[in-house]
């Protein structure tokens, strides 16, 4: 009797297994999917704060302002002009003719809406709360926007905030609850979503109406995987199109197969040791339990030397990165990215650390250990890494080795991210910890992770602060660009900033990896990046790639025969299913009359 | 005969319904210092919650303080924990951090997708189980025992993430003349189409998570149908059945097994409770949208409300299919009863 349960089972495994292309929808319809690693935490800009979220903005809004898709420099988006007052606390936007995706005009009002809900509502700063921290009142006049500041910011250009429909969103009584689950939603980006899963998918049709003309495709979707081993698969079979943000091992999976293009290119990352020399709170009392010899700008210094770049860059970035010798911003970035060359380059010498420490009275003892010029303590630091980080647990290897020829002993501590986040930046209980940075367009907010306003309060309330550095040159430099509207000057001032970092190390930058991405050329025909030439793709978070890309359609692929296929297995499968049913029953029925005791 | 029955089974309905009010009452006390617990234990757990959200982004220290203040962090323990508790009794199980919806919600449309693959691959492991166990132990040491318990103890021992992702390359990417007919995530595909398209799609896609979750699982119920349907081949009543010259499968299906079956229900009673907390390693190798998958994600953030409501459900709904293991087997086995 299990024998005949199993069979029957098997013949339904049998209709489980129709190809899914069984139900292909109309073949001429030209979609594009984007497999992404993280979920979308919630269609409602206000609150969103995920990544992924952030990209699916950029599809479905249009802002003030967008990085230009050759230079990366501020250009116009639903702002098609805009001037500056003399003294740079009055920028006033001229709000394009063009209309919302439900055919409502987009006026000043929207802009004006969006930001004044951000300054009055607490609710509404969960998502992009510091991009309005500075206004001191928003105005609107017809297609004129005037934003009143409270102090010069040149990076008002970079605004992350999308501009919400006013008309739809003024009806939203409770913004903390309310998830913008409706569709289509009203938007004035390239595309429309229409349909959300909540941890599946989320599939947005081209906006047609797009003041820009509309996207060459019909279809966009974005569709979740929980683990990026997986998303390789699905990129392979080709249940997705497109994948960003690829570590290198996944990256480099990718080789052997001739329908994916590998898409490798410079990142927006930087990554970097952050080193306690002394950490202190925003009222400059002592915080946590830095080794006091990194306190020494020689002994940052003598680190710096003994770090081989190249080799880390070889070892746990498997080549796909670029050994830095500047600092935190990457050099895609080329107007801000500074490098140092001639003698202030520090290059991989462990003889230069070696006589830097000795000559700073750090004494080798007989166990190879130096010890303060005092000596009170040991050379012996803490690297924080985290839990589960194969890639830093490699770096913590070499580390050790490179650091005990100059006698100092590396032991590694693994935190938990939460953990982590807590004690080297708030609590400062560590030595050197891994960190890094993902730049913007506007490298402001990074910069910005090294002032001393950053720094937690004495309770341990708040910071955000990279490095619990609190530096009167940094500072001033931060002052200046800050309200230099001429970009050329103001990257002069941005480029010091790197410089200063560079030279007293509160942070030593290793690397910048790479942006890596693959997508099947025989489903994406032609894609361009942001910037075009060599930039990125989904890992840029622009509306740049997907609005130019371009889709194979599903006709003129391999798969044609799908349909027809799955329907006649389907059938068969379903009269064995029947066939099958039918015996059983017989024969249940015959075996109980004979077996009856 | 009839009338003796009667007389015995009036107080031992009565004695069942005792029976069953004292297990109820015990599952009540266990409930509340489940309640008790999850409040605390999570508390325990390092980090803050509200600086792990701030993690990589620009926010001013009033802002986190405005989200502390949002989140009810900002208040003494003391009174978190009687707020706690009263939302709880009004099976209110709090606003999740991350996602910023009720928990309850948040459970809600996780719970179905879960029920339905583990409530599937339990369905199935525990068939499988019984019947290979079965036909083990009424012949231990054959070919068939030593293949059967060798291959399910080989799988109960694989990494569950090593085998789904095996699965995973074979059966849905496709390698060299095995085509890739699988999908590679999810519960459905975008496109599904409505009706029994969407019940055949959705079936689909469960194939191989359903294969993972009972290839590593069903040797638990496979052993312990073993042995005790051993312990059962040599009693007398198996030798009387012989005598009276039924079929060699008639006598393993008839008498044996429903006598070696107690064990295996209790088992599968306890790991019916189990059933509503997923599992986390399939869910997140394909993707399902399942309630594993969010509790593993709240305990990354860490979103505490969520937290507490995923883990009181799983604890709960252990806890009550235990006490209604204990009252079943109290029906099905008199031996208990009499005791």
């Amino acid at each position: 009797m299990i024998k005949r349960w199993l069979a029957a089972v098997g013949v339904l495994c049998l209709v489980m297994a129709i190809p899914g292309t069984a139900f292909a929808a109309d073949p001429a319809r030209k979609t594009v999917r984007v497999g992404v690693t993280q979920a979308v935490d919630s269609m409602n800009p206000f609150l969103a704060v995920r990544l992924v979220s952030g990209s699916l903005q950029r599809w479905m809004y249009s802002f003030l302002t967008v990085p230009d898709s050759k230079t990366l420099q501020p250009s116009p988006d639903l702002a098609e002009s805009w001037t500056t007052s003399p003294d740079g606390l009055t920028w006033t936007f001229k709000i394009r003719q063009a209309k919302w995706s439900d055919g409502q005009p987009i006026t000043a009002a929207d802009a004006a809406w969006t930001f004044n809900k951000m300054i009055d509502d607490d609710a509404a700063k969960t998502g992009n709360g510091p991009a309005v921290e500075n206004f001191a009142g928003v105005t609107a006049n017809g297609q004129e926007l005037t934003i009143k500041l409270k102090a010069p910011q040149a990076s008002m250009l970079d605004n992350p905030v999308p501009i919400m429909p006013k008309h739809v969103w003024e009806k939203v009584t409770d913004i903390a609850k309310y998830e913008a689950n409706e569709y289509p939603a009203v938007g004035s980006g390239p595309y429309v979503a229409v349909e959300h899963k909540k941890d599946q998918f989320v599939r947005l049709a081209a906006n047609k109406d797009y003041w820009r003309g509309a996207p060459k495709i019909d279809e966009l979707q974005m569709i979740f995987y929980d683990n990026p081993a997986t998303a390789i698969v699905g990129l392979k079979k080709g249940d997705i199109d497109l994948i960003g943000r690829l570590a290198p091992p996944d990256f480099e999976s990718l080789k052997s197969d001739q329908n994916i293009v590998q898409w490798n290119t410079e990142g927006r990352r930087a990554t970097y040791l952050q080193i306690n020399h002394g950490a202190t709170t925003s009222d400059d009392k002592p915080v946590g339990d830095g080794h006091p010899a990194l306190k020494d700008p020689k002994v940052r210094q003598a680190l710096h030397h003994a770090i081989d770049k190249q080799k880390l860059v070889d070892e746990t970035q498997n080549g796909l990165a670029r050994p830095s010798d500047g600092s935190i911003v990457p050099p895609m970035y080329k107007d801000f990215f500074w490098e140092a060359t001639g003698a202030e380059k520090i290059t991989y010498d462990a003889a230069k650390a070696n006589q830097l420490l000795d000559e700073a009275g750090y004494q080798k003892g007989a166990d190879g250990l130096r010890t303060m010029p005092d000596g009170s303590r040991k050379l012996q630091f803490r690297f924080s890494i985290h839990t589960d980080a194969p890639m830093e647990e490699k770096l913590a290897e070499y580390l050790t080795g490179w650091f005990k020829e100059i006698g100092i002993q590396l032991t590694t501590k693994r935190l938990d991210s939460s953990k982590f986040t807590e004690e080297t930046g708030t609590t400062a209980l560590f030595d050197i910890a891994i960190s890094g940075w993902s730049v913007n367009p506007d490298p402001e907010e990074v910069l910005a992770t090294h002032l001393c306003s950053r720094r937690p309060t004495a309770s341990g309330e708040g910071g955000g602060t990279e490095s619990f550095y609190c530096d009167p040159q940094y500072e001033e430099l931060y002052k200046q660009q800050q309200k230099e509207l001429d970009r050329g000057k103001r990257a002069e001032y941005i480029k010091q900033m790197e410089q200063r970092l560079y030279v007293d190390a509160p942070v030593i930058a290793l690397y910048y990896p790479n942006n890596l991405e693959g997508y099947r050329k025989d489903r994406i025909a032609g894609i361009t990046s942001i910037p075009e030439d060599k930039g990125m793709l989904y890992g840029g978070s622009g509306f740049w790639p997907f609005y130019t890309v371009t889709a194979v359609t599903a006709s003129e692929t391999a798969e044609d025969d799908g349909a027809n296929t799955g329907l006649i297995v389907g059938v068969v499968a379903g009269a064995l299913v029947l066939i099958g049913a039918a015996i059983f029953l017989v024969r249940r029925q015959r075996g109980a009359a004979d077996e009856r005791e | 005969m009839t009338v003796v029955t009667e007389v015995e089974a009036a107080p031992a309905r009565h004695g069942l319904l005792r029976y069953a009010a004292t297990k109820a009452g015990g599952a009540l006390l266990s409930i509340a210092m489940v309640v008790v617990a999850t409040f605390f234990l999570f508390r325990l757990l390092p980090g803050d919650p509200v600086r792990a959200l701030a993690q990589g982004r620009n926010m001013t220290p009033e802002q986190l303080d405005l989200e502390r203040a949002r989140l009810g962090l900002d208040r003494s323990i003391p009174e978190q924990f009687l707020h706690f508790v009263g939302q709880t009794l009004r099976f209110d199980l709090g606003t999740s951090y991350e996602y910023k919806r009720p928990v309850l919600d948040l459970i809600g449309d996780r719970i179905w997708p879960t029920l339905l693959l583990t409530g599937t691959a339990l369905v199935m492991a525990v068939s499988l189980g019984i019947w290979q166990g079965a036909r083990a132990g009424w012949k231990p040491g054959s070919r068939f025992d030593k293949f059967s318990t060798a291959i399910s103890l080989v799988l109960w021992s694989v990494p569950t993430f090593w085998l789904g992702l095996l699965l995973l390359m074979v059966f849905a990417a496709g390698v060299g003349p095995i085509p890739g007919v699988f999908p590679t995530r999810g519960i459905a595909s975008v496109d599904a189409p409505d009706g029994f398209g969407y019940v055949l799609d959705v079936a689909q896609h469960m194939v191989l998570p359903c294969l993972t979750l009972v290839a590593v699982v069903y040797a638990q119920y496979l052993l312990v149908m073993r042995s005790s349907v051993l312990d059962e081949v040599g009693q007398d009543y198996i030798t009387t059945a012989r005598a009276k010259g039924l079929r060699d499968d008639d006598i393993r299906r008839r008498h044996a097994v429903p006598n070696a079956l107690l064990p295996t229900v209790t088992l599968v009673f306890m790991r019916i409770g189990f059933v509503v907390g997923g599992a986390v390693t399939v869910e997140a190798i394909f993707s399902w949208p399942g309630l594993g998958q969010l509790f593993y994600e709240a305990i990354r953030v860490p979103d505490f409300t969520l937290m507490q409501g995923t883990f009181l459900l799983i604890t709960v709904s252990v806890i009550l299919m235990n006490t209604l293991a204990d009252v079943i087997y109290h029906v099905l086995d008199p031996r208990v009863r009499s005791v």
